[in-house]
């Protein structure tokens, strides 16, 4: 027995020091990145990462607005771009020069991928010319005034295009970071001093902030639950910062269901839900009650549109206006995300005096995803991430818009709206849609991020962004 | 022999045909899933014409069994690799993990499983019992960040999960040894209790050996029969990859990848990971029925 208990002892006191990689920056996240090819990444890490490694040739204002990053243009007609690429570009990171045909190679090649999910939204090109070194002609098939706006794909090198590079797990752009490995851990580089940051996946958010404070990391960002960034900010060894965020988190609803259908249901259900209490006692600070996909800052959001109010005896008495006999029984599907889970009781409880009985179902995210496009709900939350254009109005709400050739999961159809979305009159469309409760809107949430004391130059961002690492710096003396 | 290994032939064929045929029952298009919800219907028609998927199910499944026979798994949906590479990073992760956890549970479960037999009824064991009951009942999800608390965070002994550090192991499969132990003290006081009542012990004794003769040569071995079994079978779900523990520990493991493709929808990933898990099985059953005849060489294997 002694010495199965000696070898155990012997097996602990091998142990290692946590701060093996002193001067590399190890940011924990909940979801490591699955591609890093820009023209097949839509997963969030990849897409964060991707904007440190590529540079795409239009990115957005703190409004939303288009904004030129490697180029400017010029619109020569409705159905024309012309850009011109900026003088003194960084070059890519294997040393060659980004030039207009690295450009038109990007997207040709965007464009011939069948199983690309950008693909679609390039469709409207109709050909793609080069004149001289740095113009890059875009001639659409039909006018699109927000065609600028799409080219935020990143610029891969045209040399690596054609020879089949793997960008997926190799990526080779101009951006802040370079690739450096990929084992276990993604490492990137930042060409400008060489500093090492490493991303780890770490599932669990507890472990997380286990690592953290152990040193085992120095930047964790979102995916906490509220009790545990309060633990953090309690850390006096920890900093912990926050802002506002611009993610639309929302309740979906089935139009194609003969409750929902009825807007008095709609209302009843708005006024069923108490946002500032769940803000206020579960939420990170600074999250904020939210009315249209996008929020107020955005050029395409509304800032005059009145939260519902919770009022239950409001609520059961538009149930009662509406003929519905109660308690009014909704199911309610959501993933089996803890936090997603624990939002969901907090409603069922809130809805529950004002009628309604709110059953609810967690399922995995592939099953609950398939359910949400297949029309297969009456009830479902989700959150809308990185939303920049306007265009997500028509996608969501559109009635040309149903799956599988849009987002428009709840098969809301509203040939006013239609029209208001056609014009692109924002202010009108977001206050039909408020109006007409397609969504029941909750809010957005705050973000933020936790670090070691030691680390600066880092803040995040409203969209969960992590552009700062291409600023960030690591204190070792500290 | 031969036919011990034919019927291994037809579960793992078994085992391919019916991941095959649920992953086509399940909700979820694996065009949908690449082209997102953005893509025209002449798009995704395109596409699945190019990936052979508007063929009859049986030339699909034919195409998917003849590329299985060249060891092409084909490519994640996702990440666009191939899905040997992926198996060959992630199993043998699962493989290192299982086998520390085999030993620890070992290593602790046999000892205490003797100690508490040969004290049967005393105090030792009932405290042995009640540890051992205690360990078994307690989850993966609440053990690992008990351990990550007290060595990692407190004692600042060992990392608290990751891959890097050749330490990185230890935790994760202590985690999981634990649990073992505690099944195998049990199953070990039991068997070990029934055998040191029979004859040939009694007479071992009356013959003068040494009572650790007695219960190494004579009592454990006559035991050891269900105590292989419990091995074989734990090691089965060990290999298939224990997905609480790899994903608490983040370990990069079989377990942990193949919930994540069936999260994500990507088929071929799902599918290679099952036929894995499914060798697994079948190779370990293999190994324990060999184990079962150096045993007791009484037994044969048909």
């Amino acid at each position: 027995m002694k010495w199965l208990f000696l070898s155990l002892c012997a097996l602990c006191l091998i142990a290692c020091k946590p701060n093996a990689h002193q001067d590399e920056i190890r940011f924990a996240i909940a979801q490591a990145p699955l591609n890093l090819d820009p023209r097949y990444a839509t997963d969030a890490a990849s897409e964060r990462v991707n904007r440190l490694i590529y540079q795409p040739l239009v990115d957005f204002d703190s409004a939303s607005n288009p904004a030129p990053i490697l180029v400017f243009w010029q619109v020569v007609s409705d159905t024309e771009y012309r850009f011109t690429l900026n003088k003194n570009l960084a070059p890519f990171h294997n040393q060659t020069p980004l030039t207009a045909q690295d450009v038109k190679a990007t997207y040709d090649s965007l464009l011939a991928l069948k199983d690309s999910p950008h693909a679609a939204e390039f469709a409207n090109i109709k050909a793609i010319e080069v004149e001289g070194k740095n113009e890059i002609i875009f001639s659409l098939k039909q006018a699109d005034k927000h065609f600028p706006a799409k080219l935020i794909i990143g610029i891969l090198p045209k040399d690596l295009i054609q020879q089949g590079h793997d960008f997926s797990h190799n990526p080779v752009g101009n951006g802040a970071l370079k690739f450096v490995s990929w084992q276990n851990k993604l490492t990137l580089q930042r060409t400008k001093d060489d500093q090492i940051i490493s991303f780890q996946e770490v599932k669990d958010p507890t472990v997380r902030v286990l690592k953290l404070l152990r040193g085992e990391a120095d930047l964790i960002q979102g995916d906490l639950p509220p009790e545990l960034v309060k633990y953090l900010q309690s850390k006096p060894e920890i900093n912990v910062k926050t802002s506002i965020g611009a993610n639309f988190s929302y309740l979906g609803l089935n139009m194609q269901d003969p409750l929902l259908n009825n807007l008095k249901v709609r209302q009843a259900i708005a006024h069923a839900i108490d946002r500032q209490a769940i803000i206020d006692k579960v939420m990170v600070k600074k999250s904020r009650i939210a009315g249209a996909i996008l929020p107020p800052e955005h050029y395409a959001g509304n800032s005059n549109l009145e939260p519902y109010a919770y009022n239950p005896v409001l609520a059961r008495a538009l149930l009662n206006e509406a003929g519905i006999k109660l308690p009014l029984k909704l199911v309610y599907k959501t993933s089996t995300d803890a936090q997603r889970v624990r939002f969901a009781t907090i409603l069922q409880a809130q809805m529950q005096p004002a009628g309604i009985d709110l059953e609810i179902r967690s399922l995995d995210w592939g099953t609950f995803f398939e359910d949400v496009k297949q029309g297969n709900f009456q009830l479902f939350g989700l959150t809308w991430v990185g939303i920049k254009t306007p265009e997500i109005y028509a996608k969501a709400f559109g009635s040309q818009s149903f799956p599988p050739i849009g987002f428009n999961r709840g098969r809301y159809a509203d040939a006013e709206l239609d029209k208001l979305l056609i014009n692109e009159e924002w202010p009108a469309a977001t206050t039909r849609i408020h109006q007409q409760l397609p969504y029941i809107p909750l809010w957005y949430e705050g973000q933020f991020a936790a670090m070691q004391k030691n680390v600066s130059h880092y803040s995040p961002k409203p969209d969960g962004n992590w552009d700062d690492l291409a600023t960030i710096t690591k204190n070792i003396n500290k | 022999m031969v036919s011990r290994f034919l019927s291994l032939v037809t579960v793992v064929f078994g085992v391919l045909l019916l991941t095959f045929l649920l992953i086509h029952l399940v909700p979820g298009d694996p065009v949908e899933v690449m082209l997102g919800e953005s893509a025209s219907t002449a798009d995704r028609e395109a596409l699945r014409a190019d990936l052979g998927l508007n063929q009859p199910l049986i030339s699909q499944f034919g195409n998917y069994l003849g590329k299985l026979a060249h060891g092409d798994f084909g490519n994640s949906i996702h990440s666009k690799q191939p899905i040997i590479e992926l198996i060959k990073t992630r199993y043998p992760a699962t493989l290192k993990l299982a086998f520390l956890a085999l030993l620890i549970g070992l290593s602790i479960g046999i000892p205490l499983g003797i100690y508490a037999a040969l004290k049967a009824n005393h105090w030792q064991d009932f405290v042995v019992t009640i540890v051992s009951v205690r360990f078994s009942a307690m989850p993966a999800f609440w053990l690992g960040p008990m351990l990550m608390l007290v060595f990692a965070v407190w004692l600042g002994w060992l990392p608290v999960s990751g891959m890097e550090s050749r330490t990185s192991i230890i935790l994760p499969a202590i985690a999981l040894g634990f649990g073992l132990s505690a099944i195998l003290t049990r199953m070990t006081r039991t068997s070990l209790l029934e055998v040191l009542n029979e004859d040939f012990i009694r007479t071992a004794r009356a013959k003068g050996l040494s009572e650790k003769t007695v219960i190494i040569r004579h009592a454990l071995r006559a035991a050891l029969l269900p105590i292989i079994t419990i091995v074989g079978l734990q090691m089965g779900s060990l290999l298939a990859g224990t997905v609480i523990t790899e994903t608490i520990f983040s370990w990069d493991g079989i377990g942990r990848l193949l919930v994540e493709s069936i999260e994500k929808r990507d088929y071929p990933v799902t599918q290679a990971c099952v036929l894995v898990v499914a060798l697994s099985y079948v190779l370990v059953n293999l190994f324990t029925d060999v184990l079962y005849k150096f045993a007791d060489p009484r037994m044969r294997f048909n």
